[in-house]
């Protein structure tokens, strides 16, 4: 059985995002601080600030780990906040750099309603017609590494890829079925970097 | 309505256009009274081996395509307090749609302990008009999005509206459209609008005072209150309600959800089926 680390930000409850990994068939480890197992895929949940996020991460560690992990090309999932964190910056806490893995920034949606609260479809290729639920009040704009979009006041991107990362702006483990199947998809990701 | 906002977006080359300022569906939510870990209030599903366990009715609910579900009273009396915990990871342990927990939530530590044993939100009533600042304190350390302000509104006898708490008993002196703009400043994510001179009448939501609130307010607006067949929710989708809440015509089994979702697919609005 492949084995899946949830990395504990200490920003939120993993009950629901441990369960629909594991109805997928996967053993899931949660852990607060890296330690020596190895482990066939890597979740960032999305809960938190950005800021508070990136102490979590800095501080444990974690940063060292994901690295190690890009190395050896693990899968890994980043949701909503966990994805933003990779990119440079956000508006949320403009005093603190993201890991800068991808290039661009968390902006605020243009809206008047905020949070951007619901289930919207995605423009995709990859997951075409899927319909996932968001939950936030940022998201990044543009990216060269966008697989899907959606819309809030303006085209946003709802998710990246990049080799074998997946970042997704929704929340897969809220959104039913249609979660389920990219979860399942982002863990089984097994492409040799390019 | 003057919510029309200017799209602004970008296009990148070769992505087919999506609906002009907002992919959002309109959300239906199922609302189940739950009393000692059980479900109470007539449920009607001839399928279920158990219709009073909170899980099994959930996720035939999700399997229905509701969007969201909220359970209330879940939390009402201390005692049970441990038990109503435990019962709200199980939920977030078997479904993968969101759910909102309320009704008893008087402090901040309730909030917390709801929220960490698995809730994705809070609805908060009694609570937020006797004390406005958990509202603040709430937004503040989870978020927003995990802030529903419930609103209970009615007809006072000279024809205004009131806002009325502890289950509709008690008339507060506030006035609703200012509380309901307050809620949202304080850091409510989304309100919980529910009509009471509407509940329990089958005459349908009050469309015409959620689209108010929806105009006026910066976030979403849930209708509750009167709902008995899938017209009310097209009416209140026409009039601005981000999404409505219903409850007795879906567990007596009248309507499944999916039945309403297909009628309002039908009449043009784009919907989770």
């Amino acid at each position: 059985m492949k084995k899946i680390l949830i990395i504990d930000t200490k920003a939120g409850n993993l009950f629901s995002l441990k369960a629909a990994i594991e109805r997928l068939g996967f053993a899931v480890t949660i852990l607060d601080k890296p330690n020596d197992e190895t482990f066939d895929g890597v979740v960032i949940p999305g809960q938190g600030r950005f800021g508070t996020v990136l102490k979590n991460i800095r501080e444990n560690k974690w940063d060292v780990f994901l690295e190690s992990a890009r190395q050896i090309n693990l899968p890994i999932l980043g949701i909503c906040v966990g994805m933003q964190v990779f990119f440079e910056a956000s508006e949320e806490d403009s005093n603190v750099a993201g890991l800068s893995w991808f290039k661009g920034k968390a902006k605020a949606l243009d809206f008047p309603k905020k949070p951007m609260v619901g289930w919207a479809k995605l423009d995709s290729e990859m997951w075409s017609d899927s319909v996932v639920y968001f939950v936030n009040s940022y998201a990044i704009k543009q990216s060269d590494l966008s697989i899907a979009e959606t819309c809030y006041g303006e085209t946003f991107c709802a998710a990246i890829k990049k080799d074998n990362f997946i970042g997704v702006q929704f929340h897969p483990e809220k959104s039913s079925e249609a979660g389920s199947e990219i979860i399942r998809q982002a863990l089984s990701l097994s492409g040799a970097a390019k | 309505m003057n919510q029309i906002v200017k799209n602004q977006r970008v296009k990148s080359q070769g992505v087919k256009e999506l609906s002009p300022t907002s992919s959002l569906m309109p959300r239906i939510i199922v609302c189940l009274d739950v009393d000692k870990g059980r479900v109470v209030k007539g449920t009607n599903f001839k399928q279920l081996r158990d219709m009073g366990d909170p899980v099994e009715l959930a996720l035939a609910y999700e399997q229905q395509g509701a969007d969201e579900l909220v359970f209330l009273d879940i939390s009402a009396s201390n005692e049970n307090r441990p038990t109503a915990l435990k019962l709200v990871t199980d939920i977030a342990s078997h479904l993968s749609i969101p759910f909102t927990v309320g009704g008893g939530l008087k402090k901040l530590d309730d909030v917390k302990a709801f929220l960490d044993a698995g809730a994705d939100k809070v609805a908060l009533n009694t609570t937020a008009v006797l004390q406005p600042e958990i509202i603040n304190q709430t937004a503040k350390a989870y978020g927003s999005q995990c802030v529903v302000v419930a609103i209970d509104v009615n007809k006072k006898d000279d024809g205004t509206l009131g806002v009325y708490i502890n289950g509709g008993r008690r008339l507060m002196e506030n006035d609703f459209f200012s509380w309901s703009n307050e809620v949202a400043e304080r850091g409510a994510g989304e309100i919980l609008l529910t009509a009471m001179h509407k509940d329990g009448t089958g005459t349908g939501f009050d469309a015409e005072l959620t689209r108010q609130v929806s105009e006026q307010v910066n976030v979403q607006v849930i209708a509750s209150g009167g709902a008995k067949n899938e017209q009310h929710f097209l009416d209140a989708f026409q009039q601005g309600a981000d999404a409505c809440l219903a409850a007795g015509m879906f567990h007596s089994g009248e309507y499944s959800v999916g039945q309403v979702k297909q009628y309002l697919k039908q009449a043009g609005l784009n919907i989770r089926t």
